[in-house]
């Protein structure tokens, strides 16, 4: 196999390893948590206090976030 | 954790309108911080010895457009056709050296076409919005001003 073969292959491994296929629900919650981990990392300085931070804004974003769509929901149709 | 440390703020006896050469010092380490923190997610507060928040910014940015790229969102380019995609390349670049790492992983291109592109586009934007933020942070930190 030739070096170009070996970094097309690569490139399509690579791809396809990127690909991310993600329900609604699922991008919702990743995004919550690793917004809400971040922000308490970053906003707090004690342990207790980014896990409480931590669990509450993941707790906002994932009601707001379900709100938000039962409240567009008569207008989806 | 390993216990995270700030440099020094300033005393207040020290905190006058006269610029002296370690405040002047200290403010160009801060840019330095500020500027690192930008290119490389997570370096700036890795400057200042912040180990569980640079690798938190750096695993957060990484996610993200990992994410992002990989549902095929759309990353902006500098010839944007009106100021929505101006704000998007801004936003954008905000993730420093990852904007260039998304865009070699984006081989085939956007496709906003379905609902995935579309949150992409927002992972994507997110990322860089949120290491705009940690970058001001650590230069903040940098500065004395908050930890």
């Amino acid at each position: 196999m030739t070096s170009s073969a070996w970094a097309i292959s690569g490139m399509s491994a690579l791809i396809a390893l990127i690909a991310v296929k993600l329900s609604h629900l699922q991008a919702l919650v990743l995004f919550a948590l690793v917004i809400s981990v971040a922000f308490g990392f970053l906003g707090r300085r004690q342990p207790k206090e980014r896990v409480k931070y931590i669990l509450w804004t993941l707790l906002l974003f994932l009601l707001v976030g379900v709100g938000i769509g039962w409240a567009m929901y008569p207008f989806s149709r | 954790m390993p216990e995270e440390t700030a440099l020094p703020a300033t005393p207040p006896e020290e905190a006058s309108p006269v610029v002296h050469p370690r405040d002047s010092r200290r403010e160009a380490l801060a840019l330095v911080v500020g500027l690192a923190g930008w290119l490389v997610p997570g370096l700036g507060h890795a400057l200042l010895k912040m180990w569980g928040r640079a690798l938190i910014c750096f695993f957060t940015v990484g996610v993200l457009v990992w994410v992002g790229a990989g549902m095929r969102g759309n990353l902006f380019t500098s010839r944007g056709n009106d100021a929505f995609d101006s704000l998007g390349y801004i936003a954008d670049l905000g993730t420093g050296g990852f904007y260039w790492v998304a865009r070699s992983l984006e081989t085939n291109g956007p496709d906003v076409s379905h609902a995935d592109g579309d949150y992409g586009t927002r992972f994507l934007a997110t990322a860089g919005v949120f290491n705009l933020l940690a970058a001001l942070h650590a230069y903040e930190a940098a500065r004395g001003r908050k930890a």
